[in-house]
């Protein structure tokens, strides 16, 4: 499916938690051909500074629209975060490899770590329309910072205990991966979490995919600058090899590549 | 000023001896191998498409992180990470040179014999129109910008491209020395047939949370609008310098943008980071030099070349 560049309409654009907001574009073309944990290039609007287009997870695609949940952490999402309703942003996609699913006799397992919960909705959607009822484990720092999950019916853990178990997601992971049955991980989060969550993985001999994160200037495979380091040496590129991998085909020693 | 006749505008240049249908070419390293951006940018809107930098040997690069966005800019620390020069023949040409428009090698290497070597394979592959020595690039240890800093080597590099490629010789210069005329004379006396400049200017970045250089490679390459006003004065000083044509290129956004390059002496203009923030870019500075030499009553857009004075 070739991506699809153009002048999307801000349907909405609202702060879901502190800090944290979900915008919705017009995009029918997006839309329609994109699949779970695709991402889109969203340029900030406003000149030659910031310069680049920021790349975010496709949260939720339906009725010609797309949207992201993403939260402001520099001058890129600051500006995206001050438009309204109306207002035009120029939006490529959709981006990259998603998550691989199929029918089958699987339980699948969404494991995501604070903003990795971004691609979850959309995957769990698709997932369940293949009759696979997914269960979510999501795990955050506090309370405060849960997003949505009730909507989502997510196991939760906290680092703090606020709210659902007090530990790390990778606690509620190693449960479910006691369980009989074959299961199938789907993860997105931070790369220490990723890092975990292929281990136990592997040792339970379990697929497992995991979405990651990599500074980005094409977002198509064209500039090498996404680059994260395979098991068989050399670098493969989040953007076009991903952002979706095999678990298997990380070098998870090395730096996070951010 | 005077409003020309809806007539036509000539958009053609011939550059060294090659005809290109528009003056806007890609930049080595932000077009890809001229497929990636199907869908988004028909590589046909170009006048010429130069390959990301191909080497003997498949290279990896540089570990990440490889970006790092600045003030209306950014660095890269890519590290010429290419497939090498047998899959390029295998996987890349033959894709590239059916795209529409012309195509032009980039290559670099360790030694002027490796150089020299890549040259000669490129004369044989169909296709390839012209080759663009890159003998300027920051983020590599051995070669790159150690070929471009110093005239006499720059000029032994270039003559024994020279004899191994028998097509369009242009060679990619760094803007990372005091002064770019003397190496730009020394590739032009060696047998050069045009110049490229610039190259991305040596930067730096630094995580002040993690105490830690934004690069996995410490430095890079500065490229994007930040470096336009530095590129546009090597354009004019370079172009002044040498009779051989001049390619200007560094932070190009614009059709306007593009316009002061020609005006300050470059016979055609690459489009670099551009490409990342609109794909599009190519086609918009096509239209934009049309009007504008519609709207300054010119015939072609080769009357603009050099128009400002010695
Ligand atoms: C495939 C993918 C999907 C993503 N999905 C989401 C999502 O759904 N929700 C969300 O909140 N964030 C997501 N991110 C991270 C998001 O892209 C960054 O938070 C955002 O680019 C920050 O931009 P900024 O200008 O606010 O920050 P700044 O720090 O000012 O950005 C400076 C530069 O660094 C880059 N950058 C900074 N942080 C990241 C990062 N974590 N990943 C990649 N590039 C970064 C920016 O793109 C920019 O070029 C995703 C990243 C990738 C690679
Ligand atoms: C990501 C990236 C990769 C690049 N790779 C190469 C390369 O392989 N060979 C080369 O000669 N120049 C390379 N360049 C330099 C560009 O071709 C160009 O000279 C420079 O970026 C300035 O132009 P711009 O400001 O329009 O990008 C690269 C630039 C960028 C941003
Ligand atoms: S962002 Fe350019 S190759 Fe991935």
């Amino acid at each position: 499916m070739t991506p699809s560049r153009l002048q999307a309409r801000i349907l909405s654009n609202r702060e879901k938690k502190k800090g944290v907001f979900l915008m919705e574009l017009k995009a029918p073309g997006i839309a329609r051909s994109a699949r779970p944990g695709q991402f889109i290039m969203v340029r900030p609007p406003h000149g030659s500074d910031p310069l680049l287009p920021r790349p975010f997870s496709i949260h939720d695609a339906r009725d010609g629209s797309v949207s992201i949940l993403y939260r402001v952490v520099g001058r890129g999402t600051e500006q995206l975060s001050g438009l309204g309703k109306g207002q035009a942003l120029a939006v490529t996609g959709p981006l990259g490899r998603g998550f691989p699913i199929r029918a089958g006799n699987y339980r699948p397992a969404l494991v995501a770590g604070g903003m990795g919960l971004a691609p979850m909705p959309f995957l769990a959607k698709k997932l369940a329309a293949l009759g696979r009822i997914p269960k979510i484990l999501y795990g955050c720092r506090t309370k405060g910072e849960l997003l949505g999950p009730s909507t989502l019916g997510a196991v939760i853990a906290t680092d703090d205990g606020s709210c659902g178990r007090r530990g790390l997601v990778t606690g509620l992971l190693e449960e479910e991966l006691c369980r009989a049955g074959s299961c199938r991980v789907f993860a997105c989060g931070p790369w220490a979490m990723l890092r975990q969550v292929s281990l136990l993985c592997q040792k339970s001999q379990v697929p497992c995919q995991v979405s990651l994160e990599a500074r980005m200037a094409c977002g198509l495979g064209a500039c090498q600058g996404c680059a994260v380091r395979g098991v068989h040496g050399g670098y493969l590129s989040v953007c076009s090899d991903g952002p979706v991998f095999d678990s298997r085909l990380i070098d998870w020693e090395q730096e996070p590549p951010l | 000023m005077r409003s020309n006749p809806p007539g036509r505008v000539d958009t053609a240049v011939i550059l060294a001896g090659i005809r290109l249908k528009n003056p806007v070419m890609a930049a080595s390293g932000t077009f890809g191998y001229g497929t990636e951006y199907r869908g988004l940018s028909p590589a046909s809107a170009y006048g010429a498409i130069i390959t990301k930098t191909v080497t003997l040997e498949p290279r990896p690069g540089n570990p990440p992180p490889r970006l790092c966005e600045t003030p209306s800019g950014m660095l890269n620390s890519i590290g010429l990470a290419n497939v090498g020069v047998d899959r390029f023949l295998r996987e890349k040409l033959p894709a590239l040179r059916n795209a529409g428009t012309v195509v032009i090698a980039n290559i670099a290497g360790r030694t002027i014999g490796e150089y020299a070597r890549l040259a000669g394979i490129m004369d044989r592959a169909p296709g390839v129109s012209a080759l663009e020595l890159n003998v300027s690039c920051p983020n590599v240890a051995h070669g790159g910008v150690a070929f471009g800093v110093n005239p006499l080597t720059a000029s032994r590099l270039t003559r024994a491209v020279r004899r191994a490629f028998r097509k369009t010789l242009i060679v990619k210069l760094t803007p990372n020395v005091a002064d770019m005329a003397p190496v730009a004379r020394a590739v032009a006396a060696a047998g050069a047939d045009a110049l490229s400049l610039i190259n991305t200017l040596y930067g730096m970045s630094i995580d002040t949370a993690r105490r830690c250089p934004s690069l996995g490679n410490v430095t890079g390459g500065l490229s994007g609008p930040a470096i336009r006003p530095v590129a546009l004065y090597h354009v004019y000083r370079v172009s002044r310098a040498v009779r051989i044509p001049v390619i200007g290129l560094g932070g190009i956004m614009t059709a306007d943008d593009a316009v002061q390059f020609l005006l300050a002496g470059a016979s055609a203009i690459q489009v670099g980071t551009a490409n990342f923030i609109d794909p599009a870019t190519p086609e918009k500075i096509v239209k934009g030099l049309v009007a504008y030499c519609r709207r300054h009553g010119l015939k072609s857009l080769r009357e603009l070349t050099g128009w400002l004075a010695g």
